[in-house]
């Protein structure tokens, strides 16, 4: 052990020591009075004479310390102690430059922990590594049990999981959880363990269950819901109207295999058959719900697992393609399965904001770099103001290297506060940046514990701050020679060295705020131009009444009749102007897609996959009245389209324009291919158009057929009632509704939705990058005119003697405001000039996340370009202004 | 009571070569060392607690000492210290280089 290695530990466990160092003292004096006893002094005599012959036990005490002590650990604490003397000096510059950094550096690890837990951070089960996703979409039971039969076989297990949105409720309106059902080794392959009671088994997948139906539910959920019962395991609650047993709870930390989501209420694929009965998706090869994932071997890679599935992809496929039509059992399954390594998980919400987030993290980066020239510039300034200081030390036998360190102590000092203060606002903001990106549909839940990962990255880059901000003025200090401030006393009239690198930090500043500022315009800008897309409807008067048809009672048949009365009791309704039902749920970035299509006698074409497809929606008479979508020519449905009657349709004018129907689409044919061969509908009417799957896409294509002509068992086993209702109503109306479709219907399930907050969720990415970028925008903003008024009201005080000397010789108020505008307007252009060729360059990467917004868009540059030079010019303005009114004779007097 | 010796009228380095010597036969603690310091030196060196606590830190910093808590025959509580391998080495070459340095101070105040 080396000695410096024994000075660490003592340092480490210095309480101690000197408590043995006192124990030992104190025994070493009761020692001495034993002696004196047995030398025939009484106690109390012996005791004090024991106590005197001491001496100064304390100097004893704290020279045998002294032994210890580590000179560089002193040397350390005193360069702090004297850093934070000099920081307490100056509280308005301590002040700004920590606020700077707390907001610079929280934003970053605010923006990190995100995508670290979003992108970086793998799964919480055991070796996550081996996970492999089968890709690309989503599959039907049967093929997973076709690779089930498979598992153990070609890999080390495998499980499949669907995302659900439970009902919690026991009738009426629907409580809606995020949940999953899961294959029955899920649990057990990920290599996750009860927190309490057990995990799904395979005995809970068969439909004669020991436990009966069984659920699991998550740490949260336990906590939340139940308050953490003790009596947790076998409690009963309802699921989607389904009676389950909990069997256990998951360990806190797991929320499944989606990441952003958490699964709160898990059940085996056992029990969907018991919620939907007849409509029961298990044994269909036609339903892709599903996704797969497998564990590779010890030491098998993806690829080798890749060539041992598509080994028994013909089996797969002849196993599950009975009940598919002719040409579309040619291209089931033709593609090989791939797997891809899942380490991190699943997530849709990874993919969508992947590119702004990554944009976000360099846009934020920016902002810090911003910051971190703000700062050092300060200090600059505050090297420069205490250079008499500095060059005093340097004169009285100060190392220069003592002064360097000096110097830097008190960046790491400031950005050390910054980084503390960063990591509260960055917990503080992350989570509300989380929820902001929570919607209707789904209620995002990310872990954002700030993992060791997330505490790296703050230090790195505390410590970049440090570096990129502490440097600057230790270069400035070698100008310092010992004794020069003594001599000039800063009388200096000629140039001024310092000057020059102030003046390239902000040229920086400028030229980083302008590119900030560009991005946010065209993101609010992308903001408000979505925000204004024509809908083709009128949505404010609109409340839609989602309703679960599966959760009633009611048999498939009896479900027709069951909306129909619904919707007649929601009319009679006070407040209701008119109601009609629908059986496709817009603006979800979905719906019902056509596949094949034909008009006329025509040939059937395939409909592409992509959002651009034919759309179709089933509707009751009076639907585009309530909407407020304008008949163009033709009529409405009416009772007379009923089951029996003639198929017709009514089509919008996108898809008039579409398939080409010119100028008398009415009374021609369109034929819509199924899974049962065709259906012909007459087109009795032309609508106006309006958005269907988001306001981004457009106004798509539409067919529309009536709802009284729909097989009951065609349909989804949903309807929407959409109600126009008088303005300032909607709440009350939202009410008695509700009481009206429960007195219908006790068993019915029903959620109400408002279209503002379906056309929220459309823009939910924009909206946050909209937000993000305005605030860094401004933040920068912020950050450069600071940084330009500190550098313009130094140099002002600097060159005080010579404007007074000016001011003396005749100079106008108005000469000297010009004399300090000419050398600050330089630095501007040329930042102005800089940050517009990085601002071009860089717009082919902002491109994607732009709409009807062009990336390279000369308003908005130029725009930005004057916001810009309005604030420098400001900046610049008041500090020049207060220049020009010296008063010369003070200022000459004062030398 | 004498006078307590600061550690400036020994030769630098001698209160810890005496410690050492002090702890070859046996573990002490503080009060014992001063107390066998005392009678071995026919009560001419009365070392006090302000030189001896630094010096027994110096031999614990140096690795030479170590220290253990135990009950002394006062029946006390109090800190033994005992010599390790390297304060064994330690106090044979500083024992010679403190004879060297004698031998020749003698040969200096002899020499006529």
């Amino acid at each position: 052990m080396t000695a410096l290695l024994r000075r660490l530990l003592y340092f480490l466990r210095r309480a101690r020591h000197d408590a043995d160092l006192r124990d030992e003292i104190e025994a070493h004096r009761a020692h001495r009075q034993d002696a004196l006893e047995r030398d025939g002094f009484g106690p109390d005599a012996a005791a004090r004479g024991s106590r005197r012959a001491m001496g100064n036990v304390t100097l004893a005490v704290e020279d045998a310390r002294e032994v210890w002590a580590v000179r560089a650990i002193d040397i350390a604490r005193q360069d702090v102690r004297t850093a934070v003397r000099g920081l307490r000096k100056s509280p308005g510059f301590a002040a700004v430059a920590i606020g700077t950094l707390t907001l610079g550096i929280g934003a970053n690890t605010a923006l990190f922990s995100i995508f670290n837990s979003l992108i970086l951070r793998p799964l919480p089960v055991r070796e996550p590594a081996r996970l492999a996703m089968l890709t690309d979409g989503s599959w039907s039971y049967p093929i997973w049990e076709e690779i089930k039969a498979r598992e153990t076989e070609l890999f080390d297990g495998g499980f499949a999981w669907s995302e659900q949105s439970f009902d919690l409720s026991r009738g009426g309106p629907t409580i809606p959880v995020d949940g999953s059902y899961v294959s029955e080794r899920f649990f057990e392959v990920l290599g996750v363990r009860a927190a309490r009671g057990r995990m799904l088994t395979a005995a809970d997948n068969t439909s004669a269950a020991a436990d009966g139906p069984v659920a699991v539910i998550s740490y949260r959920f336990w906590q939340q819901h139940f308050a953490g019962a003790a009596d947790i395991v076998g409690r009963q609650m309802t699921v989607e109207r389904l009676p389950v047993t909990i069997v256990g709870v998951m360990p806190a930390g797991f929320f499944g295999v989606d990441v952003g989501r958490m699964a709160d209420v898990v059940l085996p694929f056992a029990a969907e058959p018991l919620i939907r009965g007849r409509e029961s998706r298990l044994a269909s090869v036609g339903s892709l719900w599903l996704e797969m994932m497998v564990r590779l071997k010890p030491g098998q890679s993806v690829e080798q697992a890749n060539v041992a599935l598509r080994g028994v992809q013909p089996q797969i496929r002849a196993a599950t393609v009975h009940g598919w039509r002719r040409g579309d059992a040619d291209r089931y399954l033709s593609d090989p399965l791939t797997l891809v390594p899942a380490a991190t998980g699943n997530s849709s919400l990874r993919t969508q904001f992947e590119t702004p987030l990554s944009a976000m993290v360099v846009a934020v980066g920016l902002v810090l770099l911003v910051a971190c020239a703000n700062i050092a510039s300060l200090l600059v300034a505050r090297a420069l103001a205490r250079r008499r200081e500095l060059s005093v030390r340097l004169a009285l036998g100060g190392s220069r290297w003592r002064l360097v360190r000096l110097l830097f102590t008190e960046s790491l000092l400031v950005a050390a506060s910054g980084a503390a203060l960063g990591l509260l606002f960055a917990t503080w903001s992350s989570a509300l940046l989380v929820q902001q990106l929570s919607t209707w549909a789904s209620t995002v839940a990310l872990d954002l514990t700030l993992d060791r990962r997330v505490l790296a990255f703050t230090v790195v880059l505390t410590s970049l701050a440090a570096i990129v901000a502490g440097v600057a003025p230790v270069l400035g200090l070698r100008a310092v020679a010992a004794g020069e401030a003594l001599k000039d006393g800063g009388r200096s009239v000629a140039g001024d060295g310092r000057f020059a690198v102030r003046g390239a930090l902000v040229v920086a500043q400028v030229a980083v705020s302008l590119v900030l500022v560009i991005a946010a315009v065209l993101c609010l800008r992308t903001l408000v131009s979505l925000n204004r897309l024509p809908l083709g409807f009128v949505p404010e008067p609109l409340l839609v009444a989602q309703l679960n048809l599966q959760a009633s009672a009611a048999a498939i048949e009896e479900r027709g009749p069951l909306v129909a009365r619904l919707r007649d009791a929601a009319a009679a309704v006070p407040g209701v102007r008119s109601v009609s039902a629908s059986s496709v749920m817009i603006l979800t970035g979905g719906g019902w897609g056509a596949n094949r299509i034909a008009i006329d006698e025509q040939a059937m074409t395939r409909e592409d996959r992509s959002s651009q497809r034919l759309w179709l929606n089933a509707t009751t008479p009076g639907w585009f009245a309530t909407m407020g979508i304008p008949i163009s020519s033709g009529r409405d449905f009416n009772d007379g389209d009923r089951l029996g009657s003639p198929l017709v349709a009514i089509v919008n004018e996108a898809l008039v324009r579409r398939y080409h129907l010119g100028q008398q689409p009415i009374g021609r044919t369109i034929r819509v291919g199924g899974s049962n061969g065709e259906a012909r509908y007459e087109i009795v009417g032309v609508v106006g158009n309006s958005v269907y799957t988001s306001p981004r896409d457009g106004m798509l294509a539409t067919m529309y057929v009536s709802l009284a002509q729909r097989e009951p068992q065609e349909g989804r086993p949903e309807a929407l009632l959409t109600m126009n209702v008088a303005p300032g109503q909607r709440a009350a109306v939202e009410r008695d509704v509700a009481a009206a479709l429960e007195r219908v219907d006790s068993t019915v399930a029903f959620t109400f939705r408002t279209f503002d907050r379906l056309i929220d969720a459309t823009v939910t990415q924009e909206r946050l990058v909209a937000m993000l970028s305005g605030f860094f925008g401004g933040l920068a903003l912020l950050l450069a005119g600071i940084g330009l008024y500190g550098l313009v009201a130094q140099a002002v005080r600097t060159r005080q003697s010579e404007i007074g000397l000016r001011m003396a010789l005749g100079a106008q108020p108005a000469e000297v405001v010009r004399l300090v505008f000419r050398r600050v307007g330089v630095l501007i252009v040329a930042g102005l000039a800089l940050g517009l060729t990085i601002s071009l360059w860089a717009a082919q990467f902002v491109g994607p996340l732009l709409f009807q917004v062009e990336a390279r868009d000369p308003a908005t540059f130029s725009g930005a370009v004057s916001v810009l030079a309005l604030v420098g010019g400001l900046a610049a303005w008041l500090p020049a202004r207060r220049a020009a009114r010296f008063d010369p004779a003070t200022i000459l007097r004062a030398e | 009571m004498g006078l307590t010796n600061t550690p400036s009228d020994l030769l630098p380095g001698t209160l810890e070569l005496l410690i050492l010597r002090a702890l070859v036969s046996q573990a002490r603690h503080g009060y014992a060392i001063v107390e066998h310091l005392r009678l071995a030196s026919d009560d001419v060196l009365t070392i006090g607690e302000s030189a001896l606590y630094p010096a027994l830190q110096r031999l614990l910093v140096s690795g030479w000492v170590k220290a253990e808590w135990g009950t002394s025959e006062n029946n006390r509580r109090a800190r033994f210290y005992t010599l390790t391998a390297s304060g064994r080495r330690q106090l044979a070459a500083e024992h010679a280089e403190f004879d060297r340095m004698v031998g020749a101070i003698q040969r200096v105040l002899t020499t006529t």
